[in-house]
């Protein structure tokens, strides 16, 4: 109880974000996946928001096969095309299908994403969980993550792709840097209490390695809370993504992107608003899906709130 | 109390160096000779020779840092490669408009975040509550650029009532304030949610404190109790997490001055990396850290301010 208590309290020092204040209540707490799936089914919201998440990364992943056209075939004679004349969704500035570029911009952007996430957590996870477990590595550690921390990732975005040029490189490579502190914070706080349990000193006592005693007794308790971590910044990420590629420091043209795709349709705004709207509906709804998600997985690992 | 101040301050040093020799590093990596750029494509090999003895370039790196560290001081940050003009001359055109617009948008999302927040924890679990929290969700998921390209469709095509593109004169003008309307509910918009989020979570763990318990034992109406017992000691995390919420703002900023073509610093960054203008993009970049460390520096001091538990530590 008292480390849930000393949790919280961090969650409120400056340096800690909202995503840590909501993913340390839901740290290392062991849950039955049934009693999660349950809670999560039980509610309407949080089905739909599975559904869409599912949804979006069929779509994407299958996107060279449901593509009706090639998402760089140009058509000058048919451009601007508004829904329902040519194709379900129309046509954008260059011809070319809307669905097609929306499922192959949804690819790159989930992509884009994943791949962010993924190293931002490795790292981070690293990071974290060597914190955790030698006390004397802490300080210099998360020190260094508080000064990461304090540095918005539009920053890293814009210096990156200073450094590189733009591309979806920089992109991620700035994103993957600003998820790490925010990980390490999350897997520090819940390895912390997990290091605090009797099976950890009986798994000491045995003498087994340190890499073995946290990939097989710490880790798996704390993959609650990295769930809950990954699914919310997730969301975050993308839309952070989608917003470098909208200013042009993402995907370059001719690939599709979703964020690029509504910053192309700015010069149509008024006369074929679909080509903006569109590709922003889809980002809007993958992301409010993520957040909607994560936050009702908190919720079902939330010791406080479960019966 | 000074003592956690100077504390912070002496953190703060060594992150600020950190970021100047990134930035010095950063035109270290470019292929092209600032002293060659500097004198032009016609000048003879002793011209060129004499303006790399006067730059120092061919000093050892540290003393090339040491000496970048002199110009910065001094306000010199290079000259922009496209159109000529120094650095830190288009930084300071910049950066007053960004802050109009951050301003603009603040005054009216916080209070509203603040007030949607409160209402939320105190009728915890109602539909109200619900219904707050959903738009709080919706308005963190919505990119900002989908929200002012759709007010730019509303306001300036279909219903075309305000003016959507550049900033139309100083904020305490009646153009300047329809100019940053737009802009304003824009970047704000997105600021409301987290807000509300912040103060409905401290609300309610302030409702359910003890003074807050013996505040309606003396018998004291619900108004006190809320506004006198409760917010005033809810909203002291509440301060401190928008303050760190200010890089969040940022990157909203970027966005939005980006789609109605205000003249801020974010645009400015952006069109500097788009062209390869390495001296105005480095100086960008640089003055947006530097900002970054001493919002964040000055967010600490000031909840060392607010909650006298922090300062010990």
């Amino acid at each position: 109880m008292s480390s849930s208590v000393k949790l919280e309290r961090n969650a409120l020092q400056p340096g800690a974000k909202t995503v840590e204040a909501a993913v340390s209540v839901a740290a290392a707490t062991p849950v039955r996946r049934k009693t999660v799936l349950r809670m999560l089914t039980s509610d309407i919201g949080s089905c739909i928001a599975l559904a869409l998440v599912v949804l979006a990364i069929l779509g994407a992943v299958l996107a060279p096969w449901l593509a009706p056209t090639d998402p760089f075939g140009n058509d000058l004679a048919n451009t601007l095309k508004p829904p329902g004349e040519m194709g379900l969704l129309g046509t954008d500035g260059q011809g070319r299908d809307m669905i097609t570029r929306l499922l192959y911009g949804l690819r790159t952007t989930l992509l884009m994403g994943s791949a962010s996430v993924a190293f931002g957590c490795a790292i981070g996870g690293i990071i974290g969980f060597a914190a955790a477990y030698y006390p004397k590595l802490s300080g210099v550690l998360m020190r260094f993550m508080d000064v990461l921390l304090s540095f918005p990732a539009i920053l890293f975005g814009l210096a990156i792709a200073a450094i590189f040029g733009p591309g979806l490189l920089a992109v991620i490579i700035a994103l993957s840097i600003a998820t790490v502190p925010l990980m390490a914070r999350v897997v520090r706080g819940s390895a912390l209490v997990v290091l605090q349990q009797g099976y950890i000193e009986a798994a000491r006592s045995l003498g087994l390695s340190d890499l073995r005693i946290i990939l097989r007794y710490v880790l798996p308790n704390c993959l609650s809370a990295i769930f809950v971590f990954v699914t919310l910044r997730f969301g975050q990420v993308i839309l952070l993504g989608a917003a470098l590629s909208f200013l042009g420091l993402g995907a370059q043209p001719p690939t599709a992107e979703l964020g690029a795709m509504a910053a192309d349709g700015r010069n149509f705004l008024f006369f074929a608003p679909h080509v903006s709207v569109l590709p922003s509906l889809v980002i809007f709804a993958v992301v409010l899906a993520f957040n909607v998600l994560g936050d009702s997985l908190r919720d079902a690992l939330d010791p406080k709130l479960r019966k | 109390m000074l003592k956690h101040t100077l504390q912070r301050l002496l953190l703060v040093l060594p992150v600020m160096l950190g970021v100047l020799l990134i930035g010095f590093l950063l035109m270290q990596v470019v292929p092209t000779d600032p002293a060659q750029v500097r004198a032009g494509p016609t000048a003879t090999q002793d011209v060129v020779e004499a303006i790399r003895q006067e730059l120092g370039l061919n000093q050892p790196l540290w003393k090339q840092f040491a000496i970048y560290i002199g110009r910065l001081a001094q306000g010199d940050l290079g000259v922009s490669i496209i159109n000529n003009v120094p650095v830190t001359q288009e930084l300071g055109n910049t950066i007053g408009p960004t802050l109009e617009l951050m301003f603009a948008s603040l005054i009216w999302a916080i209070p509203l975040g603040m007030a949607l927040g409160t209402v939320g924890a105190y009728y915890r679990g109602s539909l109200i509550d619900r219904a707050i929290m959903a738009f709080s969700v919706a308005g963190v998921s919505l990119p900002v650029f989908f929200l002012g390209l759709g007010l730019i469709w509303l306001f300036g095509f279909y219903y075309p009532i305000l003016p959507f593109t550049g900033r139309t004169g100083p904020l305490w003008t009646w153009e300047g304030i329809q100019g940053v309307i737009l802009p304003a509910i824009t970047l704000g918009g997105v600021f409301v949610g987290p807000v509300a989020r912040m103060t409905r979570t401290s609300v309610l763990d302030e409702l359910g404190a003890d003074h807050v318990r013996t505040a309606r034992a003396k018998g004291l109406g619900e108004s006190t109790v809320v506004l006198r017992h409760t917010l005033r000691n809810a909203l002291v995390p509440v301060v401190t997490l928008i303050g760190l919420q200010i890089g969040f703002l940022l990157g909203g900023a970027v966005v939005t001055e980006t789609v109605f073509s205000w003249p801020g610093i974010g645009r400015l960054a952006v069109g500097a990396i788009l062209s390869s203008d390495l001296p105005m993009a480095q100086g960008t970049i640089i003055m947006l850290s530097l900002g970054f460390i001493l919002v964040n520096l000055a967010v600490d001091v000031l909840y060392a301010v607010l909650d006298p538990r922090v300062r010990g530590t």
